[in-house]
């Protein structure tokens, strides 16, 4: 047993359990006790994730806040959670998604006890995935994250919520059939009898083939949750029928569930499958960014929208980790957290409009913001992170993307910086279309944005505005475990 | 950065400054929206203390030797090292004392011309967002950080544009704004990338220095160069992306005066002069820009001559302008270039600002109607109007008069007639039809002409309190026009202050030809005479040589149609093509085909379900079959 000091990643992942479990015995009636213990119990992660990613020593580097215990002798099962550069920032994201997006269910009436205890399961796997350095485990609550994404859209949902619910879940199900037998199969084949993530991943433990192989199936099962096209299609669907603060989750940081699972398991396990596959991933993640782009450019719901934006900016993750440098890497992991703040706070924005306007379909609104200026901030603030505004976090991500892609896939990369342009194009032109122009006199009557509903807003715009001027807080980090991780490879 | 930078008064200047306008546009963005009349101190109060920063940054750094440089770093990612700093030399320098003081001057002006706005507070706000990016642009060390902050003012400038954003014609300026200097941006984008890549290093000293040519092929070189100009073209307006300028004049006027004729615009000719030496080390580069910056010019200047509406003849007047510099540093001239670009800044915001008092008072954009309704009775706005228009054609003693000398000069100096020719012809188009707009208020024609449909004022209800801001509105006039007399006199120190102790560049070549003086001024007093023969003697017709001819007139309102064709590459090509077939691919191909795997599975369950029917006598039947194969393949 390896306790370095106070177990804060499982104090982390427990405090979502705990309160699942509290949530569980609350009558369903007591509605306002539910959303306190809800905030209370996500409120401590984000505390937490926030004060380990600055208390992390990055002159020591490695890994950090180790707690390992063994948990299943004969298969070297161990509980084993550890936080280093990658992982940091996600706990992070998770963190404040989960934090604000209760925030913005606050309003909730429909079932509100069931809603927060599926909330906090989703994101206990959430945590689990991110912090947790065994394969067994990740494989545990990579599955438990996915499973009540199913309830949470079919009930709470709308437009055609069952049939995204359903196909959300079989696509996800698809892709954990890809990763059983990809972990099973490197299980066996490393004759070491463990699931310990930092022992499978020394050199010369797998084969060349064996890694090519275990590689490919690894991240398409887990690129199906990151949106990797043509698997995409799952994604805007999804986003579209999911509620609010689920859509919030989903895209922002469920999604980068798949892409760190690509870089936690598939990459740091089969370093040469991964530089054996890097063309295709990089084929995939252009089509995806240019694709998600020009079909962003036709949707008239705004939902679908950010769903197909993040079709085209989690391609940019793609891109970042198929170019093998540091710069990608870099890029990449940034990438996957400015995006997570940006399109939650995009849904969370839409979420408020919808719930005071009743329709997101882009041409039934229309001058938005002089009925609802603080509400309209938001969202176009988010907007142009999302079109690469420079100092708006997501800026650093794709400026570190594109140098190192460019670099690496001169033509692939300079498709992927004209799409920059398609991009501008079509989040404008929702912005246009939704909020400037003559307003709707339907909704004129309808109130801002207060100061309370608009706190959970207000930190994730606070987020992306502070990451954007200061990128190198968050790039010295990542740094720590990037560099040593490019210059260990074969 | 060193831990005394609060004891070198330098480097606090400049960060004062240049930071000051940010700090500003945080505090009206996030505390005093509520109050217009405190987020207008503070934006003022900011962009005053940088003037007064920049001011003495220039008194102090007037022999100045050697540019100084401070860094800090900003992002570091693997062997990436991105500098924050700034750096000052004889351009930046000259160019931060330019937009801090046209911004200081709009600032002011917009008081007077924006009150009683129910935007007020978020006006300032992007007025301050635009001065620190404009102004921390001006003294970037690194053609990285100048991209940053290139973007941020493209994002102003998108903001300021569509400031009126209920109007649709507004935001619809605003994101074809953005969007078209976007297409500029991704080439200049591309060409930094290709010299980091190659040269390793974006620092603009180190980028200007020899050392490129050893590093980089020729070829590679040019190519740089005419990505990187894609930015210039972009946010200069010039040929093929000039059409946003004309639009982007749906801002408020002194937004027209400040972005989008003196500082923004002009952004794209400072990154032609900051990078000047990198770009002369390519010939075939530099022709290309000379050709470019020579269709631009006399593009704009047609589409000029037929337009009504006020502020579009200065717009179009600035297109063809920054033309006309690009095509004086094109030519190798890097002094006449920047010389010619800070007199512009004077005279253009002069004539944008006079043209708002009109704007204002008269609440029409239309020329023809402002001289009906008496333009003229407005004296300094009117007196200093003409003085910008002179300025502005070339005549003498005025600043333009001097500036364009010198690029004329540069032009006489090249090997091929044509850009002189070229750059003469323009300079007459210039005259004429800024004296078109000024004969046309001036001497309105008594006939009584059918109403042209009014081009869109600016939208204020009550023109009561017009008379008690008058007067902030005229100062910041009466100061610019004081500039635009005097300073072309101050050619020579500022010739010795730009180029005397610049290494690399040399100076503005020739000058020296006496006939090309009195040509130049011949040809901008034609084109004066032309336009009072048609516009302003007793009786004149008021319809201009170029209007006779009907096809020749559409085709410069129309200007020349590059917009109905991009419209139509947007329209058949992006959404046509590309976004409906991808959005069809993924409804019907993807989607389709994984909802036909799902029903086919379904489907296929569904046939074996009838397998299971519960009958004995057909489970009897298939295991009989079953059992009797078997024991055909086992006993053969």
């Amino acid at each position: 047993m390896e306790f370095a000091n106070f177990p804060y990643l499982s104090t982390i992942l427990f405090s979502c359990v705990v309160g699942l479990l509290v949530i569980l015995v609350i009558p369903a009636e007591r509605k306002m006790l539910i959303k306190w213990v809800s905030l209370v119990f996500s409120g401590i992660p984000m505390v937490l994730s926030i004060y380990l990613f600055f208390a992390y020593d990055k002159a020591q580097g490695g890994l950090q806040f180790v707690e390992k215990v063994l948990w299943v002798d004969s298969m070297g099962i161990y509980y084993f959670n550890a936080a280093d550069g990658f992982n940091l920032p996600m706990l992070m994201l998770t963190g404040i998604v989960l934090f604000t997006g209760v925030l913005t269910m606050w309003e909730l009436e429909l079932r509100v006890k069931e809603f927060f205890a599926f909330t906090f399961l989703l994101v206990a796997g959430v945590f689990g995935v991110f912090m947790s350095m065994d394969l067994f485990f990740i494989f545990v609550w990579y599955d438990v994250s996915l499973f009540p994404m199913y309830p949470l859209i079919a009930i709470w949902g709308s437009t055609r919520k069952e049939y995204g619910a359903m196909k959300l879940t079989i696509y996800l199900l698809a892709g954990s059939a890809l990763i059983l037998p990809a972990i099973l199969y490197l299980f066996v084949n490393s004759g070491l009898n463990t699931f310990d993530i930092v022992a499978l991943m020394q050199p010369g433990v797998f084969t060349p083939f064996q890694q090519k192989f275990a590689f490919i199936l690894l991240y398409l099962g887990f690129g199906i949750l990151a949106g990797v096209w043509p698997f995409h299609t799952w994604s805007p669907v999804g986003h579209v029928a999911a509620p609010t603060s689920v859509s919030m989750i989903h895209a922002g940081v469920l999604m980068k569930l798949g892409a760190f699972g690509v870089l936690r398991v598939a990459i740091f396990l089969c370093p040469e499958g991964w530089q054996y596959w890097a063309q295709l991933m990089a084929v995939l993640a252009t089509c995806g960014i240019v694709y998600g782009a020009f079909v962003g450019l036709a949707q008239t719901d705004l939902k679908y929208v950010i769903g197909y934006s993040s079709v085209s900016h989690m391609g940019i993750v793609g891109l970042g980790l198929a170019t093998v440098t540091v710069d990608g890497l870099n890029g990449a992991v940034f990438q996957m957290f400015a995006h997570g703040v940006m399109t939650a706070l995009l849904f969370s924005s839409v979420g408020y409009i919808y719930e005071k306007t009743h329709t997101k379909m882009i041409p039934e609104l229309g001058g938005m913001s002089k009925i609802m200026p603080v509400a309209s901030g938001y969202f176009i603030l988010a907007a142009l992170a999302g079109i690469g505004v420079p100092c708006l976090a997501s800026f650093w991500a794709e400026l570190l993307v594109f140098i190192s892609a460019f670099k690496t896939y001169p033509v692939r990369g300079a498709l992927a910086i004209c799409a920059l342009v398609v991009g501008a194009l079509f989040m404008l032109r929702v912005v246009q279309r939704t909020f400037y122009g003559e307003k709707n006199e339907q909704f004129e009557h309808l109130p801002d944005l207060t100061f309370v509903p608009g706190i959970p807003r207000m930190i994730l715009a606070a987020v992306i505005v502070l990451f954007g001027l200061f990128p190198s807080v968050m790039l010295d980090v990542i740094q720590v475990a990037s560099v040593p991780f490019i210059n260990g490879l074969p | 950065m060193t831990s005394s930078w609060f004891q070198d008064p330098t480097l606090l200047a400049a960060m004062l400054g240049a930071l000051l306008p940010f700090v500003s546009f945080v505090l009206i963005m996030v505390f005093t929206r509520p109050y217009p009349k405190l987020s207008a101190t503070i934006s003022v109060a900011a962009v005053s203390v940088s003037v007064i920063c920049a001011l003495f940054l220039l008194g102090r750094h007037w022999h100045l030797e050697h540019p100084i440089q401070y860094t800090t770093k900003w992002l570091v990612s693997g062997e990436l090292y991105v500098p924050f700093g700034f750096m000052l030399d004889q351009l930046s320098l000259l160019m931060l004392t330019i937009v801090a003081v046209i911004s200081f001057l709009v600032q002011v002006y917009s008081l007077g011309y924006m009150a009683g706005d129910p935007g007020f507070s978020r006006y300032y706000a992007f007025q301050s967002l635009f001065a620190w990016a404009m102004m921390t642009m001006s003294i970037a060390p690194t053609m990285l950080q100048f991209y940053i902050f290139w973007e941020l003012v493209g994002l102003a400038s998108y903001l300021l544009i569509g400031f009126y954003y209920e109007k649709f014609s507004a935001s619809e300026a605003g994101k074809k704004a953005f969007v078209m200097t976007r297409v500029g941006d991704i080439a200049f984008f591309l060409g930094i990338l290709l010299v980091l890549l190659n040269f390793g290093n974006l620092n603009i000293l180190d980028m200007n220095s020899v050392d490129v040519t050893a590093r980089m092929s020729p070829a590679l070189i040019t190519l740089c160069a005419i990505l990187i100009f894609g930015g210039v073209a972009g946010k200069s307006a010039q040929f093929p992306l000039l059409t946003w300028l004309p639009d982007a004049m749906e801002g408020p006027t002194p937004v027209s005066a400040l972005l989008h004729s003196a500082t923004m615009v002009a952004a794209g000719v400072y990154m032609f002069a900051r990078i000047f030496p990198f770009f002369s080390k390519s010939a075939t580069a530099m022709t290309l820009f000379l050709a470019i910056g020579m269709i631009t010019m006399l593009l704009a200047s047609t589409m000029a001559m037929v337009t009504r509406d006020i502020k579009q003849v200065w717009a179009y007047s600035t297109i063809s302008q920054l033309g006309f510099m690009v095509m004086g540093l094109a030519a190798g001239s890097y002094f006449a270039g920047v010389f010619h670009l800070t007199t512009h800044a004077g005279f253009k915001a002069l004539l944008f600002l006079c043209s708002g008092v009109f704007i204002h008072a008269y609440e029409t954009n239309d020329m023809y109607e402002i001289g009906r309704q008496g333009g003229r009775g407005l004296k300094i706005p009117m007196v200093c109007m003409t003085l910008g228009a002179a300025a502005l054609s070339g005549l003498p003693p005025f600043s333009g008069f001097f500036s364009k000398e010198a690029i004329m000069g540069g032009l006489a100096g090249l090997h091929n007639p044509i850009w002189l020719w070229g750059g003469l012809l323009g300079a007459f188009l210039t005259a004429y039809y800024s004296f078109r707009l000024i004969f046309l208020i001036l001497f309105p024609s008594k006939i009584k002409e059918p109403h042209h449909g009014e081009h869109g004022g600016h939208g204020h209800g009550d023109d009561h309190h017009h008379a008690g801001l008058y007067w902030v509105m005229a100062w910041p006039l009466i100061i610019l026009a004081t500039v635009t007399l005097v300073l072309g006199l101050f050619q020579t120190p500022l010739e010795n202050f730009l180029v005397g102790h610049y290494g690399g560049a040399e100076g503005h070549g020739g000058g020296h030809h006496a006939w090309l003086l009195y040509v130049a001024v011949g040809l901008a007093l034609s084109g004066v005479g032309l336009a009072w023969l048609e516009f302003g003697r007793k009786g004149a017709s008021q319809v201009g040589f170029v209007e006779r001819m009907e096809p020749v007139k559409t085709l410069f309102a129309e200007r020349w149609y590059i917009d109905h064709f991009y419209r139509l590459f947007l329209d058949y090509v992006i959404y046509g093509i590309f976004s409906n077939l991808f959005t069809r691919n993924d409804r019907q191909v993807i989607d389709g085909g994984i909802d036909g795997i799902c029903r086919a599975t379904v489907g296929g369950g569904r046939m074996l379900s009838f397998l299971q029917s519960g009958m004995l006598q057909y489970n009897l039947m298939v295991m009989f079959a079953v059992l009797a194969l078997v024991a055909l393949y086992f006993f053969f």
